[in-house]
This record gives C-alpha cells, structure tokens and sequence, in this order.
C-alpha cells in the first residue's frame, strides 16, 4: 500500500519525486536511497503473496539495467552512491521477493504483524500444536534409550520415522491452509474492511508460526536421523 | 586517454587482454606468447624478473623464484602450513605476529626479503601493464598508459583473497576497477557472439582453483544463479601428485633421503634432492601431463645434473587417470552444490562452458561430459577465455555501454559471532551482490561506549569453522543505561564482492566508528607503504629486457619444435615428406638452441633461434598442409 502523498527529495536538484520511482522527473538524475517504499512499491507491483515469477524476473533485469553500479563508474560519488544503494536494495528485495516463504513473511512483517523476536517462532509451542509436540517428544525419548541402551539403528530409525508420520501430515494440511489464506489476502480489494485485513492477516500469521515451527522440528529429527 | 585492460591473475599464468574496435584481444609479446607464467625471481644483484625468465630461473635457482603465490593471496602462515613442503621458497609469517588467528599474512622469502602475497603479484601485474603500455605504443597510441584494470578472481575466492588481490593492484599503480569472477568473465566471453538466452554451467578448473558456476543469461543480462568451488583444487595438486610418485622412486633406486622438500636442511648433504632437481621433475611431469591430453602414453624424463642416471618412465593415459581420479572426483561435489543451489537438475543445463588449462585432460572432459549428460563447449582457448572477458567488463565499465551486464553472487555467506561462538548469517551465499545486510547491537552494561564485532565468512554454524574476516570496535556510542542504545550495523557487499561496513546508533542518529583489524590483510597504510617501496626497486634494465625478448622467443620455438617432433603423427611426417638427414638436422640445431639458452649474449641466442627458425620452415610447412586437409576433409588432426 503506497501512499501517493509521501516524497522523497532529489538531493541532486531538491526537487520532490513520488516514493516508487528511482530517477529524479526534473533532473533525471538517479535518486538516492533516503525515504523509499517496501520492496513491492519498489519493483512496481501490488503487495500479494502470488506473483508471476517470469514478470518478477523481467522487472529485476529492467530494474538492474537501470542503476547497476556498472553503468556509473563514471558519475558523480553521489550517484555512484546512489547506484550502489538502489542496486543493493534492488537484489535484497528480488531475494526476499522470489522466495514464496520469505515473501510471506516480509509481508507479515511490512503490515506489522512480524514474529517479535528472532526466536519466537522457534521457541514457543504453537497452541495448536501442543498435542503433536507433546507425543512427538515422548517418542523422541523413547528413540533416544533406545539408542543408548545399544538398539539396532534399524529398529530405532523405523520408530523415528513413524513417530514424524503425524507431523509430516501437519505440515501437509498447513502448506494447503496457507495457500487458500494466501489467495484470501490477494483477493482483497482496495474498499475491503480494516477488520477483514486485520483477520487474514492475523491467521496466516499463526499460520505462519506454526509452519516455521513444524519446520524445525523436522530438521532436528532429520538430524537424529543422520547422526546413527 | 589513458587505457583500460582485463587482466586473468592466475595461478600458473596471467594474461592481459583489452578491447578493439573488432573486439576483444589477448595482447601477445613479440613471438606471439600470450601468457606471462605467474613467476617472479630475485637474481643475486637485486633484479627481478618476471614470467619467462623467472620461469626458466626455477631450474637453475629455485630458492629465489617464486610461482603459484594466489595459493597464498590472503592466507595466514597456519593456513599454509601443510603444502609449504611441496615449495622451494620461504614460507613464513609475519614478523614477530603471534596472532590467535595464525601468525598473521604469510610472508615469502625472494632472494634476501621478504614480501607479503599482494607484492608478488604486484610484480606479476606489473609485467602485464607493461606489456599492454608496449602494445598501445607500437599501435601509435599518443597515450599508451595502463592504469586502470579489471582483474578476475576464482568465485569461491573469500573477501580476504579478494581484498588482497585489489591490495595487488593497487601496489602495482593500477585502479582496479572492478573484481570480477573467472567463471563469469568467461560466459561473458562466450556470450559475445550468440547472443542466446538460456543456463549455462561454467566449469573451471585452473592450476590451483576450481569454480562452477550456474548462470541464467537473458536480455544480456548473465545472472549468476549459484556458485561453488574449491580455491585449492587445480592442476598443482595434479603435478604434486605425479611429482610424489617420480621422487618415490628415484627414492628406491638412491640412497635413502628424507620426504620432498623444497629446502633442504643444512647437513643433510648434497647431490640428493636439490630444489633445482625438484623443479626439474616438476618440469618433467607438467610436459607428461600435457602430453597425455593428445597422447595415450608418453615418458617421464628426468635429466638433472644430480640425478645418475637421468630418470625416465613410461606413464600410459590409463596410469595417469586412476592417479587423477580422486582430484577430477573432487570437483563433482561442488557441482552438485551449485546445482541444487540453483534448484535445479544437471539435465537442465542448457551448455556447459570449459574454462582454465586443466580442463584440456580428457578425463576431466569426460567427467563434465556425464555430470550434465552432454559434450562441454570448448570453443574459445580456455586459457584465454577469462581475460577476453575481464576486458569486456573493463569495457562496459568505461563505455556505460548497456547492452551486457553481469550480475554476480557472493560465494560465502556472512556473518558475525554471537554468544557461544555460534554464527549468526547476515548475508546468505549466492546473494546477488551487491548486497546489504544489518544487525542491531546494544549495551551489555550502563554507560557502555563501545562494543566488539568478530565478521566471518563461511557455511558452517561454529565461528571456529569459519573464515575470520575481521574484527572491528565499534565505538562512540553515547552513554545509556544497558540496553537502551539501538546501534545498527550495516554490511555491505559491493559489486567486487568485497565487504565494507557503518554503523549509526538509532536513537541519537550518531554515526559510529568503526575500527577495522583485517584478520589476514594488510591495512591501507601497510599496501601504501609497499606502493612506495616498489618505485624503489628498479626492474630489469634495458638490456636486460632485450635479452630475456630473446630467450622468450627461442624458447618459443624450442616449444613448438619439440611439441611437432613430439606429435603422434610425426613418424608419419618422418617417413613419408622429409627429406633425407632433415630431422637429425633439425634436432641437433634445436640442440644448440637449448645449449645457448642460457647464456647471456643476446646475439648468439637469436642467431641459433634463426637457424632453428629456418631449419624447421619445411616441416612446419608439412605439418601445417597436413592439418589444412584434415581440417578440409572435416576431419580431427589427431584422427590422421
């Protein structure tokens, strides 16, 4: 969501510019990175979870062409700083943009919605989840003296893998709800009510933790898994 | 205006290209001779001598030349420690470091000093502007100065050995104007004249490093996908490798010695293995191994003044292969890292690109060839492909010119230590450079000013396991109680790949200062201090120069005349089109070149190099008509 009435100054010539562009419309000159738009506003595109890939590519070619620090080797040290800035900003968004999940998450994050720490998603059990967390734990217990009191790797593993039957099946049914929370949000238009936006967002965001929750998990049992 | 070149700083050779109004070329000494060897040497008198003439300075002086020094571009003493062995050079640390962190930058010992890697190379760059500002003057340029430059780097080089590679430059009086990666300097190369779209794999394997890279070219933008590599993998392990085996057993059939050592121990007696008789070898398996790319067998032949009798062997393509296997094998990883790096499958590969001199061995094609299911490109001289590109970029960078653009990644991720020794990534790998990242830091105690900063790079999660980059203090944060102060730091990598850092506290808006110890570099006063010293140290004179042109140019043709008498084809030439004492001729001539080579009179050196000039005109002529109707009947050289 961009707002038309916010600015930002060409330092080159004072002049006002409207927050997505990246030359300045009196002096043509490139602008530096001082106020500017998310990484959306920045490539042009309205804030959804699905995008067209192929249109992302092309936009971030077209984009790079434009203020690739190549093409200012020349310039003055403001637009090389200026080039180095945009360009700089330009690949981090690409990067955050392309990936769906990291996507989603810069999303939650520029509507406020963003985990509050690093480690909240990771730490706190999702209420929704407890009883599969709950089990999962005492199966991994159970693994774990199995282990130590000289089972076959076989007979442990088969255990491991059974045990994450129920959490591989979550994480299923979460990918799926996430996709039609997605489409939810992307369906929303301009007049939709505050109250509905706050809703969908709010619920891909436990969504959200929950996934990267799930996720983590896994990778520590694939981590049991390898260290036989 | 002065010039721009492209310059491929390599392990074994360098090569310096520029563009033209046809495009871009390799710039050749008088006899044609694209490639400086990568060496330097102190005579006893204090000249130095770069290239050929250091090269050549290896078999009768090793232990004041020097080769391969980018194996140790950026490195620490500790780092080098293992294969210090296999160099006839001092390998030392820096004087009086005690680092934690390893002794700090190595130091090389050359003739009675001491220099740091970046110096090295400096000398090694200097030859190569040289060499450009000697073209651009015979081209009736009116301003023939060199002194700016996009150098290539491997692109699994770390910000260290990329920083130590600008650091050379600089020492050398170049601007270096951008560091670019050979992988993608070649596909910039390759793209000039097909202009297609599509992913292209590039494999490189050079004489100490390896790269693979994954590129998506479209519109002329080549978007590097992923990288991976080993930037101490390349045909120098081949030679170590081949090298072991000979001294193993010159070993058996001598009195017992201790292991290879390229400095031998006082007391330990002469007439065993002296470093000069170490080169030889060294000499007489890198011919072995280039042979056995056109050959399926050749000889090992070994003939030092401290070796009775000569030393040779039979050495068939199968023999070198199983030896060779485990190196190829090592590249395969990385292959599959970039890959799936990519997301994608090896079949997807629409061309595969062949880059660097060790991807002339067959087995290596082959490897490649099966990996991605389809034959690699090999088109351009895979020894000059990445200078052509380096002056391409050179190009665009000067021009503005639009029409191409190369968008690199970062091979390494980064990032800074956290509470355990653990990384915390700032910057993933494979991010398209150049790129930012930023970390906020606050106040452990009240009134706290200032704070620590350990940067790493590396995949792994201990800080232990990582490349230290540097450490830095982050000072002038104004006195709060803990916690309060809000100071972000910012990295940023440039479009070099190379890593600078700011930092603002948030609350105050107050820039911070920021104090850098590199971990493994030299400081801007310490690379200031060497461009100095270097104006000091004068090269070869005039005449000097005039006579190592001659030795270049008669080593030339002693190359190309025993490459000929070498040929799988020459029995045939021998019988059927030779006249009659034409090839005793031809080898005894050849015989007194090798003989004058040495000497310092310049005149007999050319007047042995004309003779063996016009007593080879008549085969060269055979040999050439030969592979013109080879090449008319479409048919391989090697097939006749």
């Amino acid at each position: 969501m961009s707002f038309p009435t916010t600015l930002q100054v060409c330092r080159e010539c004072g002049g006002g510019a409207p927050i997505d562009v990246h030359f300045c419309p009196q002096c043509a000159k490139i602008l530096s990175l001082t106020r500017h738009g998310d990484y959306f506003d920045f490539f042009g595109l309205p804030r959804k979870l699905n995008l067209d890939l192929s249109d992302l590519e092309q936009r971030f070619r077209t984009l790079s062409r434009q203020f690739h620090p190549d093409f200012f080797y020349n310039a003055t040290p403001a637009e090389r700083l200026a080039s180095l800035e945009r360009s700089s900003y330009l690949n981090d968004g690409y990067r955050t943009l392309h990936q769906p999940i990291s996507r989603m998450e810069y999303l939650l994050k520029i509507e406020g919605l963003a985990p509050k720490g690093p480690d909240e998603a990771s730490r706190q059990v999702p209420p929704a989840l407890l009883e599969e967390v709950f089990a999962l734990n005492e199966e991994l217990d159970d693994v774990r003296e199995m282990r130590a009191s000289g089972a076959l790797a076989d007979a442990w593993k088969a255990r491991l893998q059974r045990a994450r039957k129920p959490i591989d099946a979550r994480r299923i049914e979460h990918e799926a709800q996430l996709q039609e929370l997605a489409a939810r949000w992307d369906g929303l238009d301009a007049a939709a009510p505050d109250a509905e936006r706050r809703d969908v967002l709010a619920a891909l965001r436990d969504r959200f933790l929950e996934r990267t929750y799930i996720t983590n998990l896994l990778a520590g049992i694939e981590r049991e898994l390898e260290t036989a | 205006m002065s010039r721009v070149v492209g310059i491929d700083l390599g392990t074994t050779n360098s090569l310096v290209a520029c563009v033209t109004d046809a495009g871009p070329v390799v710039i050749r000494d008088k006899s044609g001779d694209a490639l400086v060897p990568s060496v330097v040497s102190a005579a006893a008198d204090g000249t130095m001598y770069v290239g050929r003439e250091a090269e050549r300075r290896l078999l009768t002086d090793a232990q004041r030349t020097v080769y391969s020094v980018k194996r140790f571009m950026g490195k620490s003493r500790q780092d080098v420690q293992d294969e210090a062995r296999h160099f006839p050079f001092r390998i030392t640390g820096a004087p009086g470091a005690s680092d934690e962190s390893g002794g700090g930058v190595v130091r090389i010992g050359l003739g009675d000093r001491e220099f740091t890697p970046p110096e090295i190379s400096a000398l090694v760059l200097r030859e190569l502007k040289h060499r450009a500002e000697t073209y651009f003057a015979a081209e009736g340029d009116l301003d023939p100065e060199v002194d700016r430059a996009v150098i290539t780097v491997p692109a699994y080089f770390n910000d260290a050995q990329r920083t130590a590679t600008r650091d050379a430059g600089r020492i050398a009086g170049l601007e270096v104007l951008r560091i670019i990666n050979e992988p993608t300097a070649a596909s910039l190369a390759y793209g000039l004249d097909k202009r297609h779209a599509g992913l292209i794999a590039v494999y490189d394997l050079g004489g100490g490093t390896f790269d693979i890279s994954i590129l998506r070219v479209e519109d002329g933008v080549f978007q590097v996908l992923s990288t991976n590599g080993d930037t101490h993998l390349g045909g120098d392990d081949i030679d170590v490798l081949l090298m072991d085996r000979v001294l193993a057993d010159i070993s058996s059939t001598a009195p017992a010695v201790p292991v290879v050592s390229g400095v031998p121990a006082p007391g330990r007696g002469t007439g065993s293995r002296t470093p000069e008789m170490i080169q030889q070898i060294r000499k007489a398996v890198i011919q072995a191994k280039w042979d056995l790319s056109e050959r399926e067998e050749t000889h090992v032949t070994v003939v030092a003044q401290d070796l009775s009798p000569a030393y040779t062997k039979r050495i068939t393509r199968a023999d070198f292969e199983s030896l060779i296997q485990p190196i190829v094998d090592r590249t395969l990883g990385p292959c599959r890292q970039a890959l799936a790096d990519a997301g994608l499958e090896p079949s997807q590969i629409d061309e595969v690109v062949l880059v660097g001199g060790s991807t002339r061995i067959p087995l290596v094609r082959r490897a490649v060839a099966t990996l991605f299911g389809q034959t690699p490109h090999s088109e351009l001289n895979p020894d000059e492909v990445v200078a052509l590109g380096a002056a391409v970029q050179a190009d665009i960078l000067m021009t503005g010119n639009r029409t191409m653009l190369l968008l690199d990644v970062t091979p390494l991720s980064l990032g800074i230590e956290t509470l355990g020794g653990v990384v915390s990534k700032i910057i993933l790998r494979n991010s398209t450079i150049p790129a930012t990242g930023s970390e906020m830091f606050t106040s452990g105690v009240d009134n706290q000013t200032a704070v620590d900063i350990h940067v790493l790079q590396g995949e792994r999660e201990l800080v232990s396991d990582n490349r230290s980059l540097a450490r830095f203090k982050l000072s002038g944060i104004p006195p709060m109680p803990a916690g309060m102060p809000r100071v972000q730091v910012q990295f940023q990598i440039d479009a070099n790949g190379i890593l600078s850092v700011t930092a603002r506290e948030l609350r105050t808006d107050v820039e911070q200062t920021i104090d850098v110890k590199p971990s493994y570099g030299l400081t801007d006063e310490e690379v200031e201090r060497m461009l100095l010293e270097s104006f000091e140290h004068a090269e070869a004179d005039f005449a000097a120069r005039l006579l190592i042109e001659a030795r270049n140019e008669a080593e030339n043709v002693i190359h190309a005349t025993e490459k000929t008498l070498r040929s799988a084809d020459f029995a045939a030439i021998d019988a059927s089109e030779l006249e009659p004492g034409e090839r005793t001729r031809i080898e005894s001539v050849l015989g007194g070149l090798e003989m004058v080579l040495n000497s310092s009179d310049r005149e007999t050196i050319q007047k042995w190099t004309q003779a063996l000039n016009d007593a080879t005109q008549h085969l060269a002529e055979v040999a050439m008509n030969r592979s013109v109707k080879a090449a008319l009947s479409g048919r391989n050289v090697d097939e006749i």
